[in-house]
């Protein structure tokens, strides 16, 4: 009884369009690995490569210092309008 | 001597003017202390993912300079006690890729600033020629802003 693949057959996005670098500032470009909560997405769902996957939770933990993305999303702080900023 | 770049926030609540006043200062921060500016970029006044002393907004600038490493913690230290800025983030670029990183950066930055430059003089002078169509206007001034 072979387990069938639940997913598509993930490979990382940022090798395929061969990312060398992250800017910070560029939030939209952040939104793929981060969660609607503004986690950051575990490697084993986006299917990131280690490197990248490294490059990526440093720009997003310095996108969070700079306030251009949120630490948290809770029911108490709710964001009126939580993709207004990332255009 | 080593690549940086500063985003600061400073506070909504001052005038246009005074937000430009601060920003010379801390401008004049980086290079009192030996720092070269390459460039600046102003995205102006954005929403805050989170509230930072009560404040909902801040006006955003991003200077990229160069300078010797030892400075700044001095650079570190009169921003902190600077009270106008909400927050600042310093990111140095030390490996060659990340210099190359910053390079292109710049360079987007310069552009940038030129293309705004010359946004504003069509805006400027817009109500002057009203029925001509938008896209004609930026090509007839272009010449005549350089």
């Amino acid at each position: 009884m072979s387990e069938k693949r639940k997913y598509k057959k993930r490979y990382c996005k940022y090798c395929e369009a061969k990312v060398d670098f992250m800017d910070y500032k560029d939030v939209g470009a952040l939104r793929f690995s981060l969660s609607e909560r503004y986690k950051i997405m575990p490697r084993r769902l986006t299917g990131n490569c280690k490197r990248h996957q490294d490059m990526i939770s440093i720009v997003i933990k310095r996108a969070r210092a700079a306030a251009l993305v949120p630490y948290t999303v809770t029911r108490k702080a709710v964001v009126t309008a939580p993709f207004e900023n990332l255009r | 001597m080593r690549n940086y770049e500063n985003l600061v926030i400073v506070k909504p609540t001052l005038t246009a003017e005074e937000i430009q006043n601060s920003i010379k200062a801390i401008e004049e921060v980086i290079t009192s202390n030996g720092g070269e500016i390459a460039t600046t970029d102003s995205m102006g006044m954005r929403k805050l993912a989170y509230q930072i002393d009560k404040n909902e907004r801040g006006y955003f600038h991003v200077i990229y300079y160069t300078v010797a490493p030892s400075s700044i913690s001095e650079i570190e230290r009169r921003f902190r006690i600077n009270e106008e800025l909400l927050r600042f983030v310093t990111i140095k670029y030390d490996t060659n890729r990340e210099v190359s990183a910053w390079n292109s950066l710049v360079e987007k930055a310069n552009k940038k600033a030129a293309v705004s430059a010359k946004v504003e003089t069509p805006v400027v002078e817009a109500p002057v020629a009203e029925e001509t169509p938008a896209v004609e206007a930026p090509a007839t001034e272009a010449p005549a802003a350089e």
